[in-house]
C-alpha cells in the first residue's frame, strides 16, 4: 500500500487569537508506526483532534486514509481514536462498552476484543469506572481495535501508566500492527519511550513542523562532529542544526550522510533520537521535512560558549 | 524502507451505507436509563397520588353536588367537606409547574453535556455512527419520551382537576384558561416538556458543564414560562369584551376597566371620590373600590359610568391549547436543530 | 539423570563444551595450560560421558550443561527443529546505547556461538518479539534483513526465519593465539600508562575504524573513511 495515511497542507488551527497549529505540511505513509513528539502545547493534541474529525481547521486541510475528509463518514469508518485520558462511559460495564462501541460501528471483532480482554485479565462485568488505569487505557485500545480501522490515533496514551501498563499497552498496539498492518500516529511528550516503537517521526515545537521523516532515514543523516571549539566556524555552510560548545570543545549536530568525509582532527558520531529531537527543540529555525533541506546557518563565532560543558 | 504491510481484510468501500439508525436505540436507552427512570419514578408517584386524591375530591364534589336541598345544613357540611379539597388542589397546580422544567432539564441538559464536560464525546464523536446522527439519534427519542409522559401525565391530571372547575358550588372556581392550570392539561404540558427538553440540550451543548447547564435551563424555562403566562396568551386571539362585570361562565377575565360617560379611562382612584362623594356608605378604603360588588357597580352604572370587561371565552380553550402547543413544538424542533448544527459545526 | 555416557557427541557440542571451558578460563577457574589441554581433549571427544568428565570440577557456568543441550535425535547437525517456537528469547537492554536491531542481531550470533541455536532453529517469530519486547515491528525485520544478508538465517515464506549456517569457525588454537596476543598487547597498554577504561576507549575507536573500512569496502567499493588510527 502506498497512500499516505495522514495528509495535511498548510493546515493550520487557530483558537481566539493564537495559532495553536500553522502552516502545517505532513505525507505519513502508511505502514508505519509514527511519532508526534513536541513540548506540552506545541500542537499535538490540536493535530490528532484536525485529523479524527473533532476540530475543523481555521487553514489548509487534512485528509485521511488516501484523500478521505478528515471527520467524513469514510474517514470516520477506517480510523480508531484513543483521546487523552482514554475516555470511556464510566458508569458502563465492560461488556456494555464493547456493546455501544459494536453498535456505533460498521465493523466490530467482538471475538477479537473478547479474547484480548481476557487475555489481559480484564473482567467484562466490572464497570469501567472501577477499572485501573491501565486497564481502560487496554480497554480503550482493545475497542478502537476491534473496529478494525487502517489507521489508529493515540493522543498520549501512556502518559499516566506505569511502566508494566505502559509495556503491555505498547505491545497490544505494536501485535495489532504486525497482524493486521494498522499504521499507527501516537504523540507524547516524552521520547524515550517512543525510541523503540516508532519509526517515523513528526516533531512540533510552538505549533510548527520542524522535523518529519523515517526514523532510520533521520538518524542516517544526521550525525556529531565533536572537536576543536576554534574550529567551529569553519562549519558555518554545513546544514549545522546545533551547536553545544565550550571553551574547548564543541559539538556540531550536522546534517550528513556517513560517508561524508569527517574533517580531519574531528571525530564523528552516529545520533540517537532523543539527541536529535532536542537539537532541533532548541533551535526553531532548523528543519528537517522530506523535499529540499533547509538547513540554517548558525552564527558559531560569536566567541561565546553557548552551552558550557565542561 | 521495507514497510510491514498486511494488507487489511478486503476493503468495504468507500461509498458506505451509514450505520443503522436503530443501533443508537440501545446506547440512548442505555446511557439514559437512570434519568428515564427518575422521570417515570417522579410522574408516577405524582400519578399515583393524584389518583387517589382524585377518587376523594370526585367522590366529595358528587356528594356535595347532588345533595338536596342545597341550604340545608347537612349539605353545607358536605360542601365545605369538598371545599377542603379545593385548596389543595391549588397548591398541587402550583407545584406542577416545576414538573416540565425539572424533566426537560434533568433528561435534556445531560444528554450534551455530561459528554462535553467528562471528555467522552472524543470517544463518542470518532466512532463509525457519525456526531451529528449521533446527537439527532438520541435527542429525538428522548424528546418523545419526555413528551410522551408529559402527555400521559396531563391527561390523569385533567380528570383530577376537573370538580375544581364546577361553577354549581359557591366558591371561586378556575377556568380552564387560568393561567395556574391551562399549561398542565389538553397538549400544553406534553408542549412545556419538550421544550424545556429541547433547551435543556441546546444549553447542554452550549455550556458543556452539566450543572450549569441545568441551572440555566431551569433559568430559561421559568422566564419563557412566565413571558408566556403573563404576557403572550392572553392575545393569542383578540380578546373579546363585554359591556358589564359578568363575562360569560368559564371567561377567563384578563382586565376590567370602568369608562367614564365620554369615553375615557377611570381610575381606581377618582372612582372612590365618586363614592365617596355620592354614596359613601360604598366606599371601600382609599384609592380603591370594591371590587365585583353589585351594588357598586349599579350605583357606578346609574351614574354613567360603564364597566368593560376583556375576556376571553371559555370555548377558546383548545384553540389557545393548540397555538400554544404549535409555538412550543416549533420552538422545540428548532432548538433541537440548532443543537445539531451546533454539534455538526463545532466541537473540540 | 539417565545414563547416556556412551552416547556420540556432534560438531556442534563440541564446540559449545569448548566455548563453556572458554569461560570457566576467562573466569579464572582454568590456567592457560589447562585450558589448551581441555580444549584439546573436547575437539576429539567422542562420547558424552568424554565431554562431561571435562567439567568434572567446574561449577555451573549458568549455560546449559551439555547433557541438556536438547539435541532431536542422534545428534548429528542439520537435524530438523527441535518443536514448536524458537528456542531462543531476546531482551532488551534500553539503556545500552546500541540501536535496538543491532542487539537482536547479536543476540543471534551470541546464541550461535555458544550453541543455543543450531542448524535449521527457528527464530522467533516477528509478532512474539514484538508482543514480549514491545519494539517496532520494522526492527525486527531489520535485524533479521541483516542477519539474512550476513548468511546466517534464511526465511521461509509462510514459516518463518531458520538458521542456515553457523558463525565461520575460528579453530580454537587460533583462538588461543589472538588471546595470547591481545593479552600483550594489553600488558603493553598498560605499561605505556593507559588505565582500564583508557584500554576500552582505545579498542572501541579502532574497532569502531576497522568496521568502518570493512563496511565501506564491502557495499560501497571502497570509499575513503576516517583514518583516526589507533595507536599501539
Amino acid at each position: 500500500m502506498n497512500m499516505n495515511v495522514v495528509e495535511a497542507s498548510g493546515l493550520g488551527k487557530r483558537y481566539g487569537g493564537t495559532w495553536a497549529l500553522r502552516e502545517c505540511t505532513l505525507a505519513i505513509p502508511a505502514g508505519h508506526v509514527a511519532a508526534l513528539v513536541g513540548p506540552n502545547g506545541a500542537g499535538k493534541t490540536t493535530l490528532l483532534n484536525l485529523a479524527v474529525g473533532l476540530a475543523e481547521p481555521s487553514a489548509g486541510a487534512v485528509t485521511v486514509l488516501g484523500g478521505r475528509p478528515a471527520g467524513s463518514p469514510a474517514a470516520l469508518d477506517g480510523i480508531a481514536f484513543v483521546a487523552q485520558d482514554t475516555p470511556l462511559y464510566k458508569n458502563l460495564s465492560v461488556a456494555d462498552m464493547l456493546h455501544v462501541t459494536r453498535n456505533l460501528n460498521r465493523r466490530f471483532d467482538q471475538p477479537y476484543a473478547q479474547a484480548r480482554l481476557a487475555e489481559l485479565g480484564i473482567p467484562l462485568n466490572r464497570r469501567a469506572g472501577k477499572l485501573s488505569g491501565g486497564q481502560q487505557a487496554q480497554l480503550a485500545l482493545t475497542l478502537a481495535l476491534a473496529r478494525r480501522p487502517r489507521l489508529l490515533l493515540l493522543d498520549e496514551p501512556v502518559a499516566m501508566l506505569d511502566p508494566v501498563a505502559r509495556h503491555d499497552f505498547m505491545a497490544l498496539m505494536l501485535t495489532a500492527a504486525v497482524d493486521d498492518g494498522v499504521s499507527v500516529l501516537l504523540s507524547s511528550h516524552v521520547l524515550t519511550e517512543l525510541e523503540r516503537v516508532a519509526d517515523y517521526l513528526i516533531l512540533l515545537s510552538r505549533g510548527r513542523v520542524q522535523v518529519a521523516g523515517e526514523v532510520d532515514d533521520l538518524l542516517a543523516s544526521h550525525r556529531v562532529l565533536t572537536g576543536p571549539a576554534a574550529e567551529a566556524g569553519r562549519y558555518a555552510e554545513r546544514p549545522v542544526v546545533h551547536v553545544r560548545r565550550g571553551e574547548t570543545q564543541a559539538h556540531l549536530l550536522v546534517r550528513a550522510d556517513a560517508d561524508d568525509p569527517v574533517p580531519p582532527g574531528w571525530e564523528a558520531y552516529p545520533v540517537g533520537l532523543e539527541e536529535l529531537a532536542l537539537a532541533y527543540l532548541r533551535e526553531p529555525g532548523a528543519v528537517a521535512l522530506p523535499g529540499p533541506v533547509r538547513g540554517q546557518a548558525l552564527p558559531l563565532d560569536t566567541g561565546e560558549p553557548s552551552e558550557v560543558t565542561r | 524502507m521495507t514497510t510491514l504491510t498486511v494488507p487489511a481484510r478486503p476493503e468495504q468501500d468507500a461509498s458506505l451505507r451509514p450505520v443503522p439508525w436503530r443501533r443508537m436505540a440501545w446506547v440512548t436507552w442505555r446511557q439514559h436509563r437512570f434519568a428515564l427512570a427518575g422521570v417515570a419514578a417522579l410522574l408516577g408517584a405524582l400519578a399515583v397520588w393524584l389518583w387517589l386524591e382524585g377518587l376523594h375530591a370526585h367522590h366529595a364534589y358528587a356528594a356535595a353536588a347532588n345533595c338536596h336541598p342545597a341550604s340545608s345544613g347537612a349539605c353545607g357540611t358536605l360542601v365545605g367537606y369538598f371545599l377542603t379539597y379545593v385548596s389543595t388542589a391549588q397548591t398541587i397546580a402550583i407545584v406542577l409547574q416545576a414538573v416540565p422544567a425539572l424533566i426537560g432539564a434533568f433528561v435534556g441538559a445531560p444528554v450534551l453535556a455530561r459528554e462535553m464536560e467528562t471528555g467522552t464525546f472524543r470517544y463518542a464523536w470518532t466512532q463509525g455512527f457519525g456526531r451529528w446522527r449521533w446527537t439527532l439519534a438520541k435527542l429525538v427519542p428522548l424528546a418523545i419520551a419526555v413528551a410522551a409522559a408529559g402527555g400521559a401525565f396531563s391527561v390523569l391530571f385533567s380528570w383530577y382537576y376537573q370538580p375544581f372547575f364546577a361553577q354549581t358550588l359557591s366558591f371561586n372556581a378556575q377556568v380552564p384558561l387560568d393561567a395556574g392550570v391551562f399549561d398542565l392539561r389538553g397538549v400544553a404540558f406534553a408542549a412545556w416538556t419538550l421544550a424545556a427538553f429541547a433547551i435543556g440540550a441546546l444549553a447542554g451543548m452550549l455550556i458543556r458543564r452539566v450543572v450549569t447547564a441545568l441551572a440555566a435551563t431551569l433559568a430559561v424555562y421559568t422566564g419563557l414560562a412566565l413571558a408566556a403566562g403573563l404576557y403572550l396568551r392572553e392575545h393569542y386571539l383578540t380578546p373579546l369584551l363585554v359591556k358589564n362585570a359578568n363575562p360569560p361562565r368559564f371567561a377567563w377575565v384578563i382586565s376590567q376597566q370602568w369608562y367614564a360617560k365620554g369615553g375615557q379611562p377611570v381610575s381606581q382612584s377618582a372612582l372612590s371620590q365618586v363614592l365617596q362623594q355620592g354614596a359613601p356608605q360604598l366606599a371601600g378604603g382609599k384609592g380603591g373600590i370594591p371590587q365585583d360588588d353589585p351594588t357598586v357597580n349599579q350605583y357606578l352604572a346609574q351614574h354613567g359610568y360603564t364597566l368593560w370587561t376583556t375576556y376571553q371565552p371559555g370555548s377558546r380553550f383548545w384553540p389557545f391549547q393548540w397555538i400554544e402547543g404549535g409555538w412550543l413544538l416549533a420552538l422545540s424542533v428548532l432548538l433541537i436543530a440548532a443543537t445539531v448544527w451546533l454539534v455538526r459545526r463545532r466541537a473540540a | 539423570m539417565y545414563s547416556d555416557q556412551h552416547l556420540r557427541v556432534s560438531d556442534a557440542e563440541r564446540k559449545a563444551a569448548s566455548g563453556q571451558l572458554a569461560e570457566h578460563f576467562a573466569a579464572g577457574r582454568l590456567d592457560q595450560a589447562e585450558f589448551d589441554d581441555r580444549v584439546g581433549r573436547a575437539i576429539s571427544a567422542k562420547t558424552r560421558g568424554d565431554l562431561r568428565g571435562l567439567f568434572a570440577d567446574l561449577s555451573e557456568t549458568g549455560a546449559p550443561t551439555v547433557p541438556e543441550l536438547p539435541r532431536g535425535g542422534g545428534g548429528s547437525p542439520g537435524d530438523g527443529p527441535r518443536g514448536p517456537g524458537s528456542p531462543i528469547e531476546f531482551r532488551l537492554d534500553a539503556a545500552s546505547g546500541v540501536p535496538t536491531y543491532l542487539q537482536l542481531v547479536h543476540q543471534v550470533e551470541h546464541a550461535l556461538r555458544l550453541g543455543y541455536l543450531t542448524l535449521g532453529d527457528q527464530l522467533p517469530k516477528v509478532r512474539d518479539v514484538v508482543a514480549s519486547l514491545a519494539i517496532n515491528p520494522n526492527t525486527v525485520l531489520k535485524a533479521y534483513k541483516e542477519l539474512e544478508t550476513k548468511g546466517l538465517t534464511a526465511g521461509r515464506p509462510g514459516q518463518g526465519t531458520f538458521i542456515q549456517a553457523t558463525l565461520s569457525q575460528v579453530a580454537l588454537p587460533e583462538l588461543a593465539g589472538l588471546r595470547k596476543a591481545l593479552l600483550g598487547w594489553l600488558t603493553a597498554a598498560d605499561g605505556a600508562g593507559l588505565d582500564e577504561d583508557g584500554m576500552v576507549a582505545l579498542f572501541t575507536s579502532a574497532l569502531r575504524d576497522f568496521h568502518e573500512r570493512r563496511s565501506g569496502s564491502r557495499t560501497r567499493g571502497g570509499a575513503a573513511s576516517s583514518e583516526t588510527e589507533g595507536v599501539a
